[in-house]
């Protein structure tokens, strides 16, 4: 598999963790060690102010019904992934601002809104869309419709990266401006 | 044994209170609340809010003053993410109290039915206590010193016409429910609209606040936190306590605990070979002595105890490895528990060869935990000794007609000496020494098949 892994500024990646495949993870996004992503069926986005904490796993799944070329798995921005939560899933769209808490599986032909919560231990396996602001919990997996959108991480975030460095190898961030204009207007300059 | 509730006590902020102020408060933790979604306890959070600027919108220097951030809590669950928010509470500027209470919409009926039936109860009291004068004027022709003085205070109360007057008023002043025959008919749509589970509560939801009820999950509260108790137990045949905890609720101690635990030889099974029908097997036992004297022990085959010698009987089982037996402590002088309810012991199959002789536990020495030279003997029961403990080997032998997959289960009855150390004024002369009896049964798994 060709690794091609895509590190925007601003993201703290760990260096002990498992990347495979086509990914590209957003500024802002905190990534812990032991972290697996595997991109197999085609590539991952991980937008911004993302945080995947220790043992999380996040699969893009083959599929036998794939398109050519395969359709990324996009992950939106401010999606939270507690320590050792599993999501499968061969491609599509996770939407902003998701919890999915600690050991929480969620399978391939569940799709996600936003602003949902994944109860700890919840193991959504069965075809079914979460719409936004969904909450399952509990070992019976209860749900309930929230009100607002969960709110977003961004102290911890910020808290994280400032300490993760102390305490970790990261990998480099090896991808500089986004945008295509500002972009162009760095190849354009000439080196100092 | 009878339980009875010691102190209340809330489990969350551990505040204690007096049964008299916990009925007052329902029984309810006025700091604390429960998720009315899923009855965790819910948690305060902190957000730092900018106040709103004026809606005048003046110079540009008001808003800069106005900036100031200000603390607000809300309350919120970490099981199922509910807050108060969801249901449209307002932050509050303080961490604890302070929530808007709900007053229920049938507080005024509930507090009228409270008054009338109190009022019923005096009255009924009050009938009673004449009835009772009556016959007592009929029977003696003496005049009780009570009538003469007006001592007691009903009597009292009866003769300034004060307990008549209040309870007749609220007799009078009370409006019975009435029936009535037609109720409002269910919506058009009741059947046609398709129903949206997250909307509605369910039934555990709903009963969590029986004054309110509440269908719809906008009107869901958060539920004042349900006090605990501590507990006490009595033993119902002779009063003693047998537990009792210490008052302080942070506390996990006892000021009386009256265990088996600390007077029973405990029995754990250290391994066990496999059960197979007609054949013999191998069983490791640990024993422990878990009290400050000397123990002689013996093991006999499972068998109701043999008649006691002063009245006492002692039959408890025990489970696989854990201690608590539910016998009382006949040393005690406590008389069996005469409504127990009597279980059949399990058909046993597999039988123990007891080995005949008396062995010898050293007492309990908290000390000697530190040092673990396990003492090898030279006896083909005896595995090893190690202060309080010791282990035994012992042979099983299965009855050929056991089932292969049901369950493996033996049974012996630990014969022991028990030194009685509580000082007994009354029966001082009596022996302080007893030979007590616990049967125990033993669970081995199930029975693998006899091929293997
Ligand atoms: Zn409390
Ligand atoms: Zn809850
Ligand atoms: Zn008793």
């Amino acid at each position: 598999m060709a690794h091609n892994i895509k590190i925007l500024p601003g993201a703290t990646v760990c260096e002990d963790c498992t990347l495979e495949g086509d990914i590209t993870i957003g500024g802002g996004t905190v990534i812990h060690p032991r972290v697996t992503i595997i991109a197999e069926g085609g590539p991952i986005i991980i937008a911004e102010y993302c945080i995947i904490e220790e043992y999380s796993t996040i699969i893009h799944k083959k599929s036998d019904k794939q398109e050519d070329p395969p359709k990324p798995l996009f992950i939106g921005a401010h999606n939270v992934f507690e320590v050792g939560c599993r999501l499968e899933s061969p491609c599509g769209h996770v939407g902003e601002s998701n919890v999915f808490e600690c050991k929480c599986f969620v399978g391939v032909n569940v799709k996600i809104g936003s602003g949902c919560v994944i109860g700890a231990a919840c193991h959504l396996s069965a075809p079914q869309t979460l719409v936004d602001n969904t909450v399952v919990w509990g070992s019976e997996h209860h749900v309930r419709e929230a009100l607002e959108k969960q709110p977003s991480q961004l102290l911890q975030l910020d808290f994280l990266s400032k300490v993760m460095p102390n305490y970790h190898r990261l990998r480099k961030p090896n991808i500089h401006k986004r945008q295509p204009s500002s972009r162009q207007s760095l190849d354009s300059s000439p080196k100092p | 044994m009878i339980p009875q509730v010691d102190s209340h006590y809330c489990a969350n902020c551990l505040e204690n209170m007096p049964s008299s102020e916990a009925r007052l408060k329902k029984n309810r933790c006025s700091s604390c609340f429960d998720c009315p979604s899923c009855f965790h306890t819910l948690s305060t959070r902190a957000t730092l809010a900018q106040p709103r600027p004026a809606p005048e919108a003046g110079g540009g220097d008001a808003k800069v003053e106005n900036k100031q951030p200000k603390k607000m809590y809300y309350l919120s669950c970490f099981n199922c993410r509910w807050t108060s928010r969801d249901v449209g509470i307002p932050d509050q500027p303080v961490a604890s109290g302070g929530w808007p209470e709900r007053s229920a919409p049938h507080a005024a009926r509930v507090s009228q039915l409270l008054e009338h039936y109190r009022a019923v109860a005096q009255q009924e009291k009050q009938d009673k206590l004449e009835r009772e004068r009556k016959k007592f004027a009929i029977r003696g022709k003496y005049i009780t010193l009570t009538d003469k003085t007006g001592l007691t205070g009903a009597v009292a109360r009866s003769i300034a016409g004060l307990g008549d007057a209040g309870a007749g008023a609220a007799l009078a002043g009370f409006a019975p429910a009435v029936p009535k025959e037609d109720v409002e008919g269910l919506p058009e749509d009741a059947f046609t609209k398709e129903v949206n589970l997250k909307q509605i509560t369910s039934m555990p939801q709903r009963l969590a606040s029986p004054e309110w009820q509440p269908v719809s999950v906008s009107r869901l509260h958060p539920l004042a936190k349900l006090l605990s108790v501590k507990r006490s137990q009595r033993c119902r045949a002779c009063d003693h306590n047998l537990t009792k905890p210490e008052y302080n609720p942070g506390s996990i101690k006892f000021k009386i605990e009256l265990l088996a635990y600390y007077h029973v030889p405990e029995v754990k099974i250290i391994s066990c070979e496999m059960i197979k029908p007609g054949a013999k097997s191998t069983l490791l036992l640990k024993l422990a002595n878990p009290t400050g004297h000397e123990m002689a022990l013996q093991l006999l085959p499972a068998a109701p105890p043999p008649p006691p010698p002063h009245g006492e009987t002692e039959a408890a089982t025990e489970d696989k490895d854990d201690s608590i037996e539910k016998s009382l402590d006949k040393s005690l002088k406590l008389d069996k528990e005469p409504r127990w309810p009597h279980v059949e012991p399990p058909a046993i199959l597999t039988r123990v060869t007891p080995p005949a002789v008396t062995l010898t536990l050293a007492p309990r020495d908290d000390a000697a935990e530190y040092d673990d030279d396990a003492r090898h003997e030279p006896s083909h029961i005896i595995l090893w000794r190690k202060s309080n403990k010791l282990a035994l080997r012992l042979e099983l032998t299965t009855d050929p007609a056991a089932v292969e997959g049901s369950p493996a289960r033996t049974a012996l009855t630990v014969e022991y000496s028990y030194r009685n150390t509580v000082p007994q004024s009354i029966t001082a002369s009596q022996n302080r020494d007893h030979t007590l009896y616990t049967t125990v049964y033993l669970d081995l798994g199930t029975v693998g098949s006899a091929g293997l």
